[in-house]
């Protein structure tokens, strides 16, 4: 069909155009009055006519139906008479011996059109408005036919054959079964009113109208609008979801078509493409949503894709998108040379006007081109590749010619980009970069920090999008804005440009206040979905690079969930809104769940996670999805031990197997540092940390938060090994590496555990002041959790001073335990119920003998929680303590079963090898 | 040295061999060739020299040239000596006969047509090759129904199809001969099945070597070394020809000059040979030589078009204005409706600065020959003058795309995005350019000058890349300037001193002068005076002192704190002292 004529602008004769329009002779005869030859009913003639009026509209299609399709369409729509339709059809092609028979059959057209002059129609006769839908239809095709030169229609006649051909071999096998329906017409209703023809598509016009996105044409086939040729999905045109369809890949693939006048203002003008209209670029935008949307999935594979493209590179040279689409395949398929040649190439040919309609195409850049925006996706692909320098010099020239051409939105993008390349690369190795690099806008905060530069580029970027009405931008930058809230705390910023009083305050609210603009901002857009086109066009690209982000520096331990793998099944999620929107809705959750987990609250985390998974899940990039996972496991290893955890993390690594391990595998180390860790397996505990601090430094760069974690569970291990001063000096020199990095939480973490190092080695007193000024900076960053739990070893340090001191660590710890108890884990729960006990029984005023069941449900509730954790340092610990209230009590058996628990866990923590084995 | 006479003989029965099939351009540059060689004295007849240069200009000129050059005879020349084939009928059929000559009326159909049920040899292949002919036109008719435009289509040979089949049937019964491999091999690569193309082409030239026209299909899917040293080829003459082609389009300029040099031993008056020299020439960017090879095969060959347009681009970096619009006259003359024709007026517009004209030309020379790349390259140079980067850039897309190796529309990109403002993303096309020859300062240069840009200051990338350029015998002398310079501004005085020093020999030794020399000079002066090598800076300033101006009154000064210096005065910069 590729080859047909093509001369008159957007409108060709084609096969398909010619077969509508026998039907439509069939439809309105000329000179016919009263109700035509085969139609037995008027509804079966306006049945035909809406059938042939969704023919007309869809008649712009890329692809346009074989013969074949028609027939088996007929056959739905003309009920009785499809034989005969179909007969009428073949007989009518077959009858197009030469050009000279379609001469005549275009001039018989001409004859089915009433007079201009319709004022003096008869009342009962058929005449199809010359002005109405399918009288412009047959005008279109009549005048296109017109145009053609002779080469011309003898180039339609050889496609005819083809087009006839083509059905041939299909329609001999219901020829035989459908024969015997033409004796079924009859003509008991002819006296029916007649219908002038325009009359029935007035009505459905005006119906489309009051209805408004009611799809005028529900009751057509749908094979009608699918795309032939077993691409993906049909593509249906009802004007709803045309627009909705083009919506949704205006974002996947950058190339927004503004709104659809314009697109259909230009389609008018361009006569190289093959077809020009909206279909094809809708369709290119469908394959740029698959594309995007499947990449990790093993049943989609790029290359059918890529074998496609070129092939409509063959038919429509000029259609450059399909170089876009090129690069994005290759993009996701990870081939950096072809990515990079089709990425220039695309540029190269549209100068970036083509697909890139963030300004109304009339706009004084038309004569420059809009390369910057080649410039962006250059920078983002080196950044996808793991190219940052080059990214980030690519990104500055952006920024620079941007500006140049006061093209406010790339800019506002290009920013949004680079601070996220930034925030990205991490502290270590970004300054070497930024010093060489020379750029207008880095290069005045020289002298700042990398976190700095990532606020500034922020805020920048959202003041821009903002006064853009960039609103995806504005949510991305939201969001980002958000996580930056919420890992960079409270620094110090004295040296910030000429507003130097600028303080930085970083609270919960803040953090709570920028995601909540982030998503109110998207679900304003969601509802008012129409006018968006024009609005994000950029922010897929944008938001590929956002879902990557949020990393390993925000996860912290102490949190749990429950967690079963059908969460992740049960989305049926059939939502309008387009499919980045709610990524970016799905990432905004994903941050709170972080946010919550980091104040503290475990369980709001866990339901934010879940509400992630559930929602979210089908349209959320695997990144996303799997740190979702981690989440979940993570919450699971905390309240449910480690068993569960571990058989979970199977199932994880399993799903995300082929995408990226290094998350996944940076758990299953923390997991089973843990565990040997509770187990007394130092050997092994030492080996997962190494291997930790090993993936700390990359090839990119040092991570810094991986590389603190790192050390702070080497300190971990040599607190278990007793070995209080080495401890002791890891826990000091990582407390000055925090501090020279800005990193303020894990300060406070490293603070509690001197304090701890300071109990367990019973220096109390030495103790005190760590625990008091971990508390104090826990308070200053709502650290909800670490407060409590820093609270509980402040307590511990105070009955370690002795027993009079037994009421105050009481109060404390009563002071402590809502959080405790609501949000901790299962390790901090049991220490807290253990330290109860102790403090009951060292109380000097406590007695056993009268008030045994506070301390005895303490220590149960303990050694059941320490017990799933296979904690067996603190569960002998409970036993042990167990025991001694027994005794007291004098219940025998009892003390003899506390005992026995007592010793089978020294036994296991001092065998720790059988543990190993069933880990591996 | 294979025999002039055993030559002439073997062109000319393939002359004839090869008319009678039809294979006109094959025919015709035999008949170049064959008048090409040298005649014998003993049978030299003055209608037989009509042709041949009595004494050709440029041999004489260029004799140091063809005295360096001595003939590799172990090389090409063993000479299986391929015997020429018998004719399979000594009587050409009647049908044959009349098949001819509708083919020579170019009624492609009908030829093949009478020729259906024929069993010669010779009859067959005309039958094949008449249709294939036919579906070519058909093709080329297609394209312009089908089409708007500039721009690629859909329309393809029909007859491919039954071509293939029929011929790889004729080639399994063994039935096919030298001809019509040659045309499988033609039909073959059209299908796109190049290994199988290549090995038809291989055994038809073994063969047959004296078709040239499966030589040249031969060298157009020869698109790397690799490719060209796989072939299995027998030694002949004719391989010679091939091998100078391939090597020129492979651009490995030096090893075609030595083929053709050698060739020309035998054929020293063929135009084929001093246009191909001329080209390679071009490429090495010797334009006088090449201007006065293009006069000599003008004068002898007054009609020629071929090639021209080469000739054209010469003039044009000449600038010679008067002498490009006589050659677009007359080529005018002889033929408008040919690209060359149509870009060498191109060319002559540009030169007048009459830009929307060029294009107009360029245009046309592209809807004459949709491949003709050299168009699509100077097109985008006119956009780039007419400032109209998009579309330049477009342009030069196009060209890139048809020949991805074509260095100067890679350097053109590079230049529009630089222009542009966007000198990273244009580093990426400069790279490329470069990397199709590597052996060119220009490119290296401008590479250099895009590090060098205010927006990305990478000098360091930049004085490697002029290093580069220094070691390409950089003609203009930009890089040693600039290499100075920047080491000057980098604080290296060291060797600043060095390139200056280096600038102004080459500067001395093509005796210019200008204000790169009293830069040079007062920074030489300057730094050895610092280090105090007086003498050395003596030198400096005295060469100074010959000219006028600021300079002078500098240079007396410096000459003056030397002789303080050297006194023994307490050291005292007297510059600051007004005179």
């Amino acid at each position: 069909m590729a080859g047909l004529t093509r001369t008159a602008g957007a409108f060709a004769v084609t096969p398909h155009k010619i077969s509508v329009c026998i039907l439509l002779q069939i439809y309105a005869p000329s000179a016919q009055m009263s109700l035509p030859f085969p139609f037995s009913s008027v509804s079966q003639h306006n049945r035909l006519g809406l059938y042939l009026l969704s023919l007309t509209k869809s008649c712009d299609d890329i692809f346009e139906p074989k013969l074949e399709e028609l027939i088996n369409q007929l056959r739905d729509v003309g009920e009785e008479m499809d034989a005969w339709l179909t007969d009428h059809l073949t007989n009518r092609f077959s009858s197009l011996a030469s050009p000279d028979d379609l001469l005549n059959f275009f001039n018989d057209m001409r004859g089915i059109l009433g007079s201009p002059d319709s004022g003096v129609v008869q009342d009962d006769q058929i005449i199809l408005d010359p002005n109405s839908n399918l009288g412009m239809f047959v005008r279109r095709c009549i005048l296109a036919f017109n145009l053609l030169s002779f080469e011309g229609v003898c180039h339609l006649f050889s496609s005819i054959e083809d087009y006839c051909k083509e059905a041939h071999s299909s329609s001999a096998q219901f020829d035989g079964s459908n024969n015997d329906l033409e004796s079924l017409t009859h003509y008991d209703q002819m006296d029916m009113e007649i219908y002038a023809i325009d009359k029935a598509t007035e009505e459905l016009e005006l119906q489309k109208n009051a209805s408004g996105s009611v799809p005028f044409h529900l009751h057509t086939p749908e094979a009608i609008f699918k795309v032939i040729e077993g691409i993906t999905s049909g593509l249906r045109v009802s004007p709803k979801e045309s627009s909705r369809t083009r919506k949704k890949i205006t974002e996947a693939t950058l190339v927004s078509s503004a709104s659809s006048s314009t697109v259909e203002d230009t389609l008018v003008d361009e006569s190289l493409f093959l077809r020009t209209n909206l279909q094809i670029q809708g369709f290119l935008m469908e394959q740029a949503d698959a594309i995007e949307t499947h990449r990790s999935s093993s049943s989609f594979s790029s290359s059918s894709i890529e074998s496609f493209l070129e092939q409509l590179q063959n038919l429509a040279p000029e259609l450059h998108r399909v170089h876009f689409l090129r690069y994005l395949n290759k993009l996701h398929s990870d081939d950096y040379f072809a990515a990079l040649d089709n990425l220039l190439r695309y540029f190269d040919y549209s100068a970036g006007t083509e697909g890139f309609d963030l300004v109304a195409p009339s706009a004084d850049c038309s004569m420059y081109g809009r390369y910057e925006i080649g410039l962006l996706c250059l920078g983002m692909m080196h950044f996808r590749f793991g190219h940052p320098n080059l990214a980030l010099e690519v990104l500055t020239e952006a920024v620079r010619v941007s500006q140049q051409l006061s093209n406010d939105t790339c800019l506002a993008y290009t920013l949004a980009a680079m601070s996220n390349l930034l925030s990205e690369m991490g502290i270590a190795s970004a300054s070497s970069v930024l010093g060489s690099s020379y750029s207008p806008v880095t290069s005045t905060a020289s002298s700042l920090s990398v976190q700095q530069r990532v606020y500034i580029l922020l805020k920048e970027s959202l003041r821009r999008a903002d006064s853009l009405k960039l609103r995806r931008l504005v949510a991305s930058n939201h969001l980002a804005m958000a996580k930056f809230e919420l890992m960079h705390v409270q620094r110090p910023l004295l040296s910030f440009g000429p507003k130097a009083s600028m303080r930085h305050k970083t609270c919960p609210v803040s953090v709570c206040k920028e995601i909540r603009l982030g998503a109110h901002l998207i679900s304003d857009f969601s509802s008012e979905s129409s006018t968006m086109t024009v609005d994000g066009s950029l922010s897929s690209a944008w938001l590929k690079d956002l879902q990557k982000p949020w990393g390993p520096p925000v996860v912290s331990q102490d949190s749990g969930s429950r967690k079963s793998s059908t969460f992740f099944k049960l989305c049926d999620h059939s939502v309008s809104i387009p499919g980045s929107v709610s990524q970016l809705i799905g990432a905004s959750y994903l941050l709170r769940a972080t946010s919550w987990e980091f104040y503290g609250s475990a369980p709001m985390a866990r339901m934010n996670t879940l509400v992630y998974a559930t929602l979210f899940g089908d349209s959320s990039s695997s990144s996303d999805a799997e740190l979702a996972y981690l989440k979940l496991i993570q919450h699971l290893a905390l309240y449910k031990g480690h068993k569960d955890a571990f058989a979970a993390l199977k199932i994880a690594e399993e799903k995300f197997l082929t995408v990226s391990k290094s998350k996944i595998l940076l758990l299953k180390l923390q997991l089973l540092h843990e565990r040997a860790l509770h187990c007394g397996n130092l050997k092994l505990a030492q080996r997962m940390c190494n291997e930790l601090g090993g993936l700390a430094s990359t090839a990119m760069g040092v991570d810094m938060e991986l590389k603190v974690e790192a050390s702070l569970r080497e300190a971990r291990i040599l607190l278990a090994a007793k070995q209080y001063s080495q401890a002791a000096n890891v826990g000091h020199s990582l407390f000055c590496t925090c501090h020279k990095f800005n990193l303020q939480i894990e300060k406070a973490s490293v603070l509690l555990l001197l304090a701890e190092i300071h109990k367990k080695s019973g220096n109390s007193v030495l103790g005190l002041p760590y625990a008091l000024a971990s508390i104090s900076f826990c308070q200053s960053f709502n650290l909800d959790l670490l407060r409590a739990s820093a609270t509980l070893t402040l307590a511990e340090l105070w009955l370690g001073l002795g027993s009079n001191h037994a009421k105050r660590a009481l109060d404390l710890l009563h002071g402590a335990f809502p959080m405790i108890l609501g949000h901790g884990g299962l390790e901090l729960r049991a220490r807290a119920y253990i330290f109860e006990a102790n403090c009951y029984l060292s109380d000097p005023s406590f007695s056993v003998s009268t008030d045994s069941d506070t301390v005895l449900d303490s220590l149960r509730q303990a050694s059941d929680e320490l017990e799933s954790l296979e904690y067996h340092e603190l569960a002998a610990e409970a036993s042990y303590l167990m025991a001694m209230v027994y005794d007291k009590l004098g219940r025998v058996e009892e003390r003899e079963e506390a005992a026995s628990l007592f010793k089978k866990h020294i036994i296991a923590l001092e065998n720790p090898q059988d543990v190993e084995q069933n880990m591996a | 040295m294979v025999s002039k006479e055993s030559c002439r003989n073997e062109i000319r029965a393939a002359i004839r061999q090869l008319s009678d099939r039809c294979l006109y351009s094959a025919a015709k540059w035999a008949g170049e060739q064959l008048v090409g060689i040298e005649q014998d004295p003993s049978n030299f007849t003055p209608s037989n020299t009509r042709f041949q240069r009595g004494s050709s200009s440029i041999r004489r000129r260029f004799s140091t040239n063809e005295s360096i050059s001595t003939p590799q005879p172990s090389v090409g020349f063993s000479q299986a000596a391929t015997p020429l084939p018998e004719e399979d009928e000594t009587i050409d059929g009647d049908l044959y006969l009349l098949a001819k000559s509708y083919f020579d009326c170019r009624e492609y159909r009908r030829a093949s047509h009478v020729l259906r049920d024929q069993t010669s040899k010779k009859s067959v292949f005309l039958h094949f090759y008449a249709l294939y002919l036919a579906g070519e036109k058909r093709k080329e008719e297609e394209m312009i129904e089908l089409e708007g435009p500039l721009g690629k289509s859909d329309a393809i040979n029909r007859e491919l199809v039954s071509l293939e089949r029929d011929l790889s049937a004729l080639r399994r019964t063994g039935a096919i001969d030298s001809f019509g491999l040659y045309l499988y091999g033609v039909v073959l690569k059209e299908k796109g099945n190049e290994t199988l193309a290549i090995a038809s082409l291989v055994e038809s030239v073994n063969s047959y070597p004296w078709n040239w026209s499966a030589w040249s299909e031969l060298q157009s899917l020869c698109t790397s070394i690799e490719t060209l040293d796989r072939l299995n080829l027998n030694n002949h003459w004719m391989k010679d020809f091939f091998l100078g082609y391939a090597y020129q389009e492979l651009r490995m300029h030096t090893e075609s000059l030595a083929k053709y040099d050698y060739l020309q031993g035998i054929f020293s008056f063929s135009n084929y040979i001093q246009a191909q020299t001329a080209k390679a020439q071009y490429s090495l960017r010797e334009f006088d030589q090449v201007e006065i090879m293009f006069e000599e095969l003008l004068r002898n060959d007054p009609y020629r078009v071929e090639d021209m347009d080469l000739y054209s681009n010469v003039l044009y970096a000449k600038e010679a204005c008067a002498a490009l619009s006589y050659l677009a006259h007359k080529v005018f003359l002889t033929d408008k409706y040919r690209p060359e024709s149509c870009c060498i007026i191109g060319n002559y517009y540009s030169l007048k600065g009459q830009h929307e004209k060029a294009v107009m030309y360029f245009r046309r020379a592209l809807k004459l020959s949709k491949k003709y790349l050299s168009a699509w390259t100077l097109m985008g140079h006119e956009y780039v003058e007419m400032k109209n980067t998009p579309a330049a850039i477009d342009a030069y897309r196009r060209a890139v795309d048809i020949n991805p190796s074509d260095y100067r529309a890679w350097y053109g990109l590079g230049q529009a995005y630089e222009m542009m403002g966007m000198p990273f993303y244009a580093l990426h096309y400069f790279r490329k350019s470069i990397f199709f020859l590597p052996n060119d300062s220009r490119l290296w240069i401008a590479m250099a000058k895009c590090y060098q840009t205010e927006q990305l200051y990478m000098l360091e990338e930049a004085i490697k890349c002029y290093k580069r350029a220094v070691n390409c015998t950089d003609t203009e002398g930009i890089a040693l300037n600039q290499l100075a310079k920047l080491h000057q501004k980098l604080g290296r005085n060291e060797e600043a001193a060095f390139y200056f020093e280096k600038d102004l020999e080459r500067m001395d030794a093509e005796g210019l002068e200008g204000p790169n020399m009293f830069e040079a000079l007062v920074f030489l002066a300057t730094h050895f005076k610092n280090h105090k090598k007086f003498e050395e800076a003596e030198v400096y300033c005295t060469r100074l002192l010959d000219y006028s101006g600021p300079e002078k009154e500098k240079a007396k000064s410096l000459l003056r704190g030397i002789r303080m210096a050297q006194t023994g005065f307490p050291s005292m910069d007297l510059e600051h002292f007004p005179i």
